[in-house]
């Protein structure tokens, strides 16, 4: 169990224990952005705070394993190689990674401990999926668990991005991207005071669930400061199953929609076609074009990189600002 | 061994006027529930919100988009599959069987997800179509099955039924993983009337009529499942009537599993609570098994939006908590009238 | 229901081509054909630190082999005393109860505590859930003179579908990035088992097979039917019993350990009883064991090799268990 207050605590160890022990304590082993630590055997080490918690991770490794697409996202737009990636189902802004240069180190779910061991890596990332195999990659090498705080989420994705900055050397480079999102966050704020009320629902074979704050999808509220239409308790990770009388009672001036049956097809079709019903088109959302149909591949495959987040965040943004 | 689920033969010679009140009694039920079911929901739908002419109307058209259909969806729902329950019954001579639980449903869902992955934008038609054709070839490789099986003990049969649905869930399963669509398959795995609106219930109407159809032949099934020589010596089709059930069933079930998803129990619970109540006359117990069938999902539906307004919970978890209370009752029940 | 009650010599000329062998041969050759595997999958393409890929190999091989021992002989027995070559134990809503439990826990505390709980924690909490629900299922159904196995079956099916039931809709509401994480429960994998508890399945496993051990006279007795076994001087209630809890550990630890295989059981002891020209368990029991070893290991190096993890073991199990199983159906040969 995960208690919340135990988040802020790592958080303050995180970055007082972000040090860099280099050997012989001479300090020059300076690693700013492009800092160049000579070859892969340089002896600079960075200790990282995670959600399994600390791990002495060698400071720009070139060998890197991930798991996690959040964090594939965040080293691809950093501009970092990754050497290795799990067979998955790439959405298209990372599609290019399902081509055989890189290493396949097993699927999203079961890392190929043999093909890992094998091709020696500096850096192993897991997260939520793979969560269970950090004892067992651990042993192959430092491993680190970048899984999203969930009660926390953004907070949490900073930090994540923050460490991966500062494994990489390119803490300007994230702390300027997060400086960015930051803005269009404080932009879609300001937007959200005149936009009225919104409602995030996900339509999953002609059924409907909607999400309050908390879950993945709260953040449009919690963060983006977009207000509730109805008052949906959900709290932790799930939404609540409704009705399209709900819709219609909310009547929000925004009606997010995420498209679960969107493996297949084009996203948003499947959704559309659900909601174009008499309930629905009665609302302030429908009348005034004010449906929302968020990208599925980027609100819940990709999750917390720094790219996806800058999409997600404009997403939102695009539509409040009308 | 349990034998029989039935009651004692020996029927109470009932006076006449019960046989009157009782019907009766049941049909105003069943109405009570239904116009009790058109006022419950998110939207203020009362008699003075109709009336009153503030809401602009407001009321009416809730009334007329959403509460009509989901009420008539209920009792069509409820209807059919209590004699789709009592035909796969009569068919397989034996009363622990339901189209839940020979492997019907099951098939039709394979059937929607295979429609679903191939031609992702087919129309609702289509996709029953193919979930009807699933459905079928389900149910006959159970029957067929069934023929092949030397002992057909009560509880044997059931279990054939379940483990075919077993198998046949697991390779829809498989496929669904594949896909990446394990979650939507769980929308249809739990019969919901959430999504039920005018315009996207009406096939249930031909529902409503194969169970018509099913009233009018309900004689021939019981024939039927007394053996291929038995019906042939009173000059019947065996093949023909047991086509015919086979595909009254399986459509029906295709057609709710696209519609609402599945609905589990009820094709059970129904039908054998009605032999309880008035014994084992097919042709009496039908229209019984109509109405319990629709007062029982109406019950559940209504609870469903009820206990945690103004969200819902979908018919099928509320029915399979009163279903599997009402079933191990009955099973119970009859081991006690054994023992 | 129909034990085969024909006396053995009639039986013989009743000789199937798989039959001709007799069982002692088979379990020999089915012994090579295990060993073989097990060399095979021990050596194939051995790359990198040996020191640290072949530790990593017995432990899968191990966990397999300990999944195959206890759903083989599970099946086996829980057919044995039921009389039905239908049924196998996780019918008894075994594999919803752990699936409810796994999507309870997610839907609460979430995937990510569910995940780093601790293997050993969720494993014990597994265990005694599993083998406290079918305790209770016998003890609540055994009491009252009810004698029907078969309502037992009945009320475990029927709770099969209330946990099922319970489960979609939780699982339905889960946030899809949540569900993702959790639907990997559903199956079965052994390539990821905690070595802590390989130990402790081991030692429970031994437990359950020990206490078997004591009672392997009445087996064949009981496969007679309850009748002839009372004639015979057993107490078939209580050995039923005996039986039954013994399956519910085997089952429990081995669904707790790699999670669950609904068909894989049904498929082994269907061949098994296929091969053996004489019931008897001292021949069919090892037989469903090493076919179980077989296809494990089989499938195991079919996957890592061919398609690259690309698909859940347990889903190529189920799917061609069921198929064989429909077909033996079919045949008649499922009695």
């Amino acid at each position: 169990m995960k208690n919340p207050g135990k988040l802020s605590v790592l958080a303050a160890l995180a970055t007082a224990a972000l040090t860099l022990s280099a050997c012989g304590g001479s300090a020059d082993a300076d690693s700013n952005s492009g800092g160049t630590t000579e070859g892969t055997n340089s002896s600079a080490t960075v200790t990282v705070e995670h959600a399994q918690g600390s791990t002495e991770v060698p400071a720009n490794p070139e060998n890197v394993y991930t798991f996690d697409l959040g964090a594939l996202d965040t080293l691809d737009s950093l501009g970092v190689d990754v050497t290795g990636v799990p067979e998955a189902a790439f959405p298209e802004s990372l599609a290019a990674y399902a081509s055989d240069e890189y290493t396949k180190i097993g699927s999203m779910k079961e890392p190929d401990f043999e093909a890992i061991a094998a091709g020696a890596p500096d850096l192993i990332i897991i997260s939520g999926r793979t969560a269970d195999s950090y004892d067992k990659l651990s042993e192959i090498a430092p491993t680190i668990d970048l899984s999203v705080d969930q009660a926390a989420p953004i907070e949490s994705f900073k930090e994540i991005s923050t460490t991966l900055g500062e494994i990489f050397g390119q803490e300007d480079a994230v702390a300027d991207r997060l400086a960015e999102i930051d803005s269009t966050i404080g932009e879609a704020n300001e937007n959200a005071k005149n936009a009225g009320t919104g409602l995030v629902i996900l339509t999953n074979a002609g059924e409907i669930t909607a999400y309050g704050a908390g879950s993945r999808f709260g953040l449009i509220h919690d963060v983006l400061g977009v207000q509730t239409a109805a008052d949906v308790k959900a709290e932790g990770s799930h939404g609540e199953s409704v009705s399209f009388e709900f819709i219609a009672e909310a009547n929000p001036d925004h009606l997010f929609v995420i498209d679960r049956d969107a493996a297949l097809g084009e996203s948003g079709e499947a959704a559309a076609a659900v909601l174009d019903n008499e309930l629905v088109n009665g609302t302030t959302a429908a009348q005034n074009d004010q449906i929302v149909y968020l990208d599925a591949a980027s609100w819940y495959l990709v999750g917390y990189g720094l790219g996806n987040v800058e999409a997600m965040v404009s997403s939102v943004n695009d539509a409040l600002a009308g | 061994m349990i034998t029989e689920l039935s009651p004692t033969d020996t029927q109470p010679t009932t006076p006449r006027r019960r046989v009157l009140l009782l019907p009766a009694l049941a049909v105003l039920a069943v109405v009570v529930l239904s116009i009790t079911s058109l006022f419950i929901g998110v939207s203020d739908v009362s008699i003075s919100t109709l009336l009153s002419d503030s809401s602009d109307g407001t009321a009416g058209r809730i009334l007329l988009i959403s509460r009509i259909p989901r009420t008539l969806a209920i009792l069509l729902t409820g209807i059919a599959l209590g004699v789709a329950g009592l035909l796969m019954q009569l068919m397989a001579r034996n009363k622990f069987v339901e189209p839940s639980t020979v492997g019907t449903v099951e098939s039709a869902m394979l059937g929607i997800l295979v429609v679903t992955i191939l031609v992702p934008a087919a129309p609702l038609l289509a996709k029953m179509g193919v979930a009807a054709v699933f459905g079928v070839a389900g149910t006959a490789l159970f029957l067929l099955i069934l023929q092949r099986v030397p002992l057909r003990n009560t509880l044997v049969v059931p279990l054939v039924g379940i483990m075919l649905g077993g198998i046949v869930g697991a390779v829809t399963t498989f496929f669904a993983y594949r896909f990446d669509l394990l979650q939507s398959l769980n929308s249809w795995m739990v019969g919901d009337f959430s999504g039920v609106l005018a315009g996207r219930y009406e096939f249930l109407w031909l529902v409503g009529a194969l169970a018509v159809v099913g009233y009018i032949a309900a004689d021939r099934f019981t024939v039927a499942g007394m053996g291929k020589d038995f019906t042939t010596n009173l000059g019947l089709n065996y093949r023909g009537v047991m086509a015919l059930g086979l595909v009254l069933v399986s459509l029906i079930s295709a057609v709710v599993v696209v519609t609402v998803g599945a609905v589990p129990f009820l094709g059970l619970v129904v039908p054998n609570l009605v032999s309880m109540l008035i014994g084992d006359n097919v042709r009496r117990s039908v229209p019984w098994v109509a109405l319990l069938g629709a007062g029982l999902v109406l019950v559940c539906d209504i609870l469903g939006r009820l206990i945690r307004y103004p969200y819902e919970i979908p018919v099928g978890t509320v029915l399979s908590v009163v279903g599997a209370a009402t079933f191990l009752y009955l099973l119970l029940r009859s081991r006690r009238n054994v023992a | 229901m129909s034990p085969d009650t024909l006396p053995a010599a009639v039986r013989a000329r009743r000789r199937t081509p798989l039959k001709t062998l007799g069982p002692g041969t088979w379990i020999l050759i089915l012994s090579v054909a295990v060993a073989a595997l097990v060399v095979t999958f021990m050596t194939i393409d051995l790359k990198g630190n040996l020191g640290y890929v072949l530790p990593l190999r017995a432990n899968k091989v191990a966990a397999m082999l300990l999944v195959a021992y206890a759903v083989g002989i599970s099946t086996v027995l829980f057919q044995t005393v039921t009389g039905n070559r239908i049924l196998t134990p996780s019918i008894m809503g075994f594999d919803a109860l752990y699936i409810l439990l796994q999507t309870f826990l997610a839907f609460t505390i979430g995937t990510q505590a569910l995940m780093t709980m601790g293997a050993g924690t969720r494993f014990i909490l597994e265990v005694v859930l599993m083998v406290g629900f079918s305790w209770l299922l016998y003890r609540w159904l055994f009491v009252g003179g009810g004698k029907s196995l078969h309502l037992v079956l009945l009320v475990g099916i029927v709770f099969g579908t209330l946990f099922r039931g319970i489960s979609s809709l939780l699982q339905r509401l889960i946030d899809p990035s949540e569900f993702v994480v959790l639907q990997d429960l559903f199956f079965a994998s052994f390539n990821n088992v905690d070595s802590s508890l390989l130990g402790v399945s081991a030692l429970t496993i031994l437990a359950a097979s020990i206490a078997g051990w004591r009672i392997r006279n009445r087996f064949d007795v009981l496969a007679l039917g309850r009748e002839t076994a009372v004639n015979l001087g057993v107490n078939h209630r209580t050995t039923v019993t005996q039986v039954l809890v013994i399956c519910s550990v085997l089952v429990a630890v081995s669904t707790a350990l790699v999670g669950p295989i609904t068909f894989f059981g049904l498929l082994v002891a269907s061949v098994a009883y296929q091969l053996c020209s004489v019931f008897r368990h001292r021949y069919v029991l090892p037989i469903a064991v090493l076919l179980g070893a077989i296809a494990l290991l089989g499938g195991q190096l079919t996957l890592e090799r061919i398609f690259g993890f690309d698909t859940a073991l347990s889903i190529v199990i189920e799917f061609i268990g069921g198929i064989v199983f429909i077909a033996l159906l079919l045949k008649g040969s499922v009695k």
